[in-house]
């Protein structure tokens, strides 16, 4: 067993593991919102960026610009759909999450329909270098997929804490209805939530795009694992989805390197459930100290 | 002064007797009839609307207490019908109401569904009745769904894959030891339990959105694993060659007929299941404990942990059987009731329909079924369409389609008592609140009348009588002012105003009285008057501006 | 007809003006056409017993009831009007023409520090570019918060909580400030250092309207006191007739 490939597979799969459960976690906590459409939004930025790199430039900014402008824009339909007409009405989480199923069933099939079920090749944005160090082969893929999903996720981070739009939504996360006291539009901030999750999904849909390839149903297995990770690390909480980014890719590259590629989702939520099992709320359960009322 | 001719003019009565301290004539003001406002208040106001009917009943003869009429469905307590009998207040005729004509709906739709084999046109019966196999099928899998998501409130998301692990299971048995096709909704209920108690451990200790995940999860899980497992027939794209009851030999024809009743009976089975545990005591303990109030259900003595696991092990018997009639009815099973596709087509069966409710749900399953199987040269699009007519109903009905009816009552209702509410009149002074606290119901009355006769009275100030009582303070007055002297005497002892003589003719001071016997006038300006008629022109200017005030 | 004011009064702004206010929840009438104006500078007082209609009456200014019909002018612009559905939707714009509203019980939220909290006050784009110096001031007037800065406000206790309230209140750039009962749930003693704070305040141009059921904490210290019963605005007393008046209970 070879340790190094097992910590860069690890590392490379945490990356766009935790770019997903995070946009999925901020969705969930700012907008009370499952967003079971994240799925679609992540297969239509796969699309996004291999219409870029057939039509526009082969360049890799370019097509990763265009899988996150994508994302976000189809981000900001789920919002249009999903938040904006039900979101003051009763029983809004339900209706909400069939919501983006509906949304969900639609976009996958529109793709399906016009795009055809066959897959689609993005090209290799990061081009094929490679180092090697210490017996450990980094492809330029693998540092390209993490340096730039660890600078977008930090962006993103650094800019929920200490920004105003970022206090905005870490307002909304508390107490929808204080924020609209002090001023806090819940609308226009759903929108940039969703905007901005969608481009995190662009982003994980051309990073994955590298190793596997863009078809209409690309989005269903990274949607569950993101789910799952969410999930794992208690919904709303960012650091907690984080940690279980980390732990669950470990367990991945770990599975796939000793028992075997197909165990892999089955030793996941093994662990999934053992987790939730013991903290209900997941990691964020342990993490989280402030007082209920 | 403008002199009209047609002005009226007030004669003063005593001018020939020639006093000259006060003017033979004056016109009159413009002035309102005073019983304007008595008219005014009394109008009724309130638009009326035509807006819904009473409900109209079917009234049969005779009374409703006859023997047959308490034959009850076996086993419940239910009668057949829930008649109610009375007696015609006008005419005095015995008659009769059905007060829940549910089940009369239901037979009808049975006696279709019986009679349906028989109306289709010949060219798509193949399509149709295959379509209704699967309607029926999956419609009693809905139900049985329907007890863990509607009735008890969980969202599981595992339902199409406990079907699946029976469809598989009992497909396995069949194919490798030779199971007769009778024994696969036994060996079904089997796996369901088992795969029952593993997704009811989680249910009791998470809630809501967590445990939706976790069973939509469990779901790809199977998914992957019957994908890539070879005993399941990763290579062939399913698990197939079971046992089935179809005869054949039988003409397709036949084949399909067959297919169809048994699918239905299928149905009928899962609906009463659905009555059985819904309608009884389980079913109540689950609605009284739903999701976030389970401590007060708990408070009350409910031990909803124990009937949630019941119902668990109940609908997934339910579905383990039903998945061992799918095997049985297709001779196997496909990686496709696992995929994500069918949950949510599942989901848009009860959203459309209209959740708990069996009638919605088997509507939600038709109209799905009948766009996905029926239109099946569509494409992606008849999918597509499912989805729109799903975002709709999630997005405008609370309830579905059935919920549409309750759900504009309640909106017509509120849109009702809102602009009633906002058209409520003030009748007087005293407020609806008010005026129930208050012991003398005259006071009500009193006051409304006061109202108006200020209302009335303030259109009567105006620069002509005041000057007019500036002239002349005592003695004969014009109408308006006169109307305006009589409403001040009248007032309460209580803060009226008097005249105290400081020095008399030299300085008169306004007080208001205290209203209480032995207590002291109260001063209420500083300013003295140095004549009484100034006083009490003084305290003249002083009650307009009290009343123009209130 | 409308009564003549007081020559100082006309020549000052009004920064509130409410003209035939009825609002409610449902089937509920509240208030009952309702008028009340406010002027630049004024610290309004207004009593009345529970359920009388003092919070829905600064919930209907902030377009956080059922429904409401009527005028609302904040500073000129019209805020009110005819609504009937999505409570809270519009708040935030009502927010961002200068009013503050401290409401009852804690509005708070749980997970963000003291100071954030603080910040978040100050989410009006105005206030936000001077947050600092405002956040200055809003420690002068509550210093027990200094200490508190970094403490999550999930931890605090009650009067504490209370405190941040009103602070982010006051760290927004408002016109009008709402006080929703200042003192409820809260110690006598450390009730009635909230109010002396609130009566500290030096209001300049913009103007506070407190809503109290105990009447002497008020009285004297607001320049008029609005009495409240079933809906309705009762009688107004300025100030030296407000030690006069007896309000019946």
């Amino acid at each position: 067993m070879d340790w190094g490939i097992i910590a860069v597979d690890a590392l490379q799969l945490a990356c766009i593991y935790g770019t997903l459960a995070v946009g999925i976690s901020i969705t969930w906590s700012s907008l009370g919102l499952i967003n079971l459409a994240y799925g679609f939004v992540f297969a239509a930025g796969g699309y996004g960026a291999w219409l870029a790199a057939e039509h526009l430039s082969e360049h890799g900014i370019a097509v990763m610009s265009a899988g996150i402008l994508t994302g976000a824009l189809f981000g900001i339909v789920v919002w249009a759909l999903a938040f904006l007409p039900i979101h003051d009405k009763p029983n809004f989480t339900m209706r909400g999450m069939i919501a983006t199923v509906a949304i969900s069933l639609i976009g996958n099939q529109t793709l399906m329909w016009y795009f055809g079920p066959r897959a689609k090749a993005l090209p290799e944005i990061f081009g094929y270098a490679q180092v090697e160090y210490a017996g450990i082969v980094l492809t330029a893929n693998t540092a390209g997929t993490v340096a730039s999903s660890i600078v977008l996720l930090g962006v993103v981070l650094w800019w929920m804490k200490s920004s105003r739009r970022g206090l905005e939504i870490r307002a909304m996360m508390m107490n929808p209805h204080a924020a609209s006291l002090v001023g806090i539009g819940v609308r226009r901030t759903g929108l940039y939530v969703m905007a901005l999750t969608g481009a995190l999904a662009g982003l994980a849909s051309v990073l994955l795009s590298q190793v596997y390839y863009v078809s209409p149903f690309a989005g269903t297995t990274p949607l569950i694992k993101g789910l799952a990770i969410a999930l794992c690390g208690g919904l709303g909480s960012i650091a907690g989805a984080l940690i279980a980014a980390v732990i669950l890719a470990v367990n991945e590259a770990i599975t796939a390197a000793t028992i075997g590629g197909q165990y892999v989702l089955i030793t996941q939520f093994g662990l999934i459930i053992l987790i939730i099992l013991i903290r209900p709320r997941g990691i964020a359960g342990i993490l989280d100290r402030a007082r209920e009322a | 002064m403008s002199e009209d001719p047609k002005q009226r003019r007030w004669r003063n009565p005593i001018a020939r007797w020639g006093r000259n301290d006060s003017p033979d004539e004056l016109p009159i003001q413009e002035w309102q009839d005073p019983l304007q406002p008595w008219r005014e208040n009394r109008a009724y106001k309130v638009r009326l609307f035509r807006i819904g009917h009473f409900r109209y009943y079917w009234k049969f003869r005779g009374h409703g207490s006859r023997l047959w009429h308490r034959t009850r469905w076996w086993p419940t307590r239910r009668r057949i019908l829930l008649l109610r009998g009375g007696y015609n207040p006008k005419t005095l005729r015995a008659e009769k109401t059905i007060s829940d004509k549910r089940p009369v709906y239901w037979i009808m739709a049975f006696a279709l569904m019986a009679i349906m084999p028989f109306l289709v046109p010949q060219n798509l019966t193949n399509t149709l009745l295959s379509a209704a196999a699967i309607f029926a099928i999956y419609a009693a899998i809905n139900l049985c769904w329907m007890l863990v998501i509607g009735t008890a409130g969980i969202y599981s998301l595992a339902t199409y894959s406990v079907v699946g692990a029976a469809a598989y299971g009992t497909a396995y048995l069949s194919i490798q030891f030779g199971m007769p096709w009778w024994s696969l909704p036994f060996f079904g209920t089997f796996i369901g339990l088992v795969f029952g108690v593993l997704i009811a451990i989680p249910a009791v200790r998470l809630d809501g959105f967590y445990y939706a995940l976790l069973t939509l999860g469990l779901n790809e899980l199977c998914r992957v694993y019957v994908l890539q497992s070879r005993t399941f027939g990763s290579a062939t794209g399913g698990l197939y060659g079971a046992e089935t009851y179809i005869p054949q030999q039988w003409s397709s024809e036949h084949q399909l007929m067959l297919g169809y009743y048994a699918s239905v009976v299928v149905m009928i089975m899962a609906l009463s299941l659905y009555r059985l545990v819904d309608g009884r005591r389980l079913g109540r303990i689950l609605r009284m404990a739903p999701e976030k109030r389970e401590a007060f259900a708990e408070a009350c003595g409910v031990n909803y942990r124990r009937a949630r696991i019941q119902v668990f092990l109940i609908s997934s018997t339910g579905l383990g059987a039903i998945g061992g009639f799918y095997a049985a009815h297709f001779r196997g099973a496909s990686p496709s009731l696992f995929g994500i596709e069918l949950v949510s087509l599942g989901l848009a069966m009860l959203v459309i329909g209209g959740m708990r409710r069996a009638e919605g749900v088997v509507l939600g399953t038709l109209i799905v079924v009948l766009v996905r199987d029926g239109l099946v040269t569509w494409g992606p699009i008849r999918l597509i369409l499912i989805g729109i007519i799903m975002l709709a109903a999630v997005l405008f009905l609370r309830g579905g389609l059935f919920g549409i009816k309750p759900q504009f009552r309640a909106w017509r209702d509120k849109k009702k008592s809102e602009n009633r509410s906002t058209r409520a009149e003030k009748g007087g002074e005293m407020l609806p609140e008010e005026s129930t606290e208050c012991r003398d119901k005259d006071q009500v009355y009193f006051r409304r009348f006061d109202k108006m006769q200020r209302d009335f009275l303030k259109t009567l100030v105006c620069d002509e009588v005041i000057e007019e009582h500036r002239r002349q303070p005592l003695g004969q007055h014009s109408e308006a002012l006169e109307r305006l002297l009589l409403y001040f005497r009248r007032q309460p002892q209580r803060d009226k105003y008097a005249i105290q003589a400081i020095e008399p003719f030299k300085a008169y001071r306004i007080v208001a009285l205290s209203g209480h016997r032995g207590v002291a006038p109260r001063e209420v300006e500083e300013k003295t008057y140095p004549s009484q008629a100034a006083a009490y022109h003084g305290v003249f200017l002083r009650r307009v501006q009290d009343l123009l005030e209130t | 007809m409308p009564v003549d004011r007081q020559p100082d009064d006309v020549a000052r702004p009004d920064i509130l003006s409410v003209r035939g206010l009825s609002a409610g929840y449902g089937p509920m009438r509240i208030l009952h056409d309702l008028d009340l104006n406010v002027h630049a500078g004024e610290r309004v007082g207004i009593v009345g017993l529970n359920g009388h209609g003092k919070s829905t009456l600064f919930l209907a200014i902030a377009g956080l009831t059922g429904w409401q019909r009527g005028s609302i002018q904040l500073n000129g612009h019209e805020v009110g009007g005819t609504r009937s559905q999505g409570p809270g939707r519009y708040t935030h714009r009502v927010v961002r023409r200068g009013l503050a509203l401290i409401p009852q019980g804690d509005e708070i939220f749980h997970g963000l520090t003291v100071e954030e909290h603080l910040d978040s006050g100050a989410f009006t784009k105005t206030a936000w570019r001077e947050r600092r110096r405002r956040k200055a001031w809003v420690l002068d007037v509550f210093p027990p918060l200094a200490k508190l800065m970094s403490v999550s406000v999930g931890r605090l206790s009650g009067g504490e909580r209370r405190m941040v309230c009103l602070g982010r209140g006051l760290m927004s750039d408002a016109s009008l400030y709402l006080v929703d009962e200042p003192s409820l749930g809260l110690a006598p003693k450390i009730g009635k250092s909230v109010l002396d704070t609130l009566m500290a305040i030096e209001l300049g141009e913009s103007a506070m309207v407190i809503a109290e059921q105990n009447v002497s904490l008020l009285e004297g210290r607001v320049d008029r006191i609005i009495g409240m019963h079933a809906g309705k605005l009762k009688g107004e007393a300025s100030v030296s007739l407000a030690g006069a008046m007896r309000w019946e209970a």
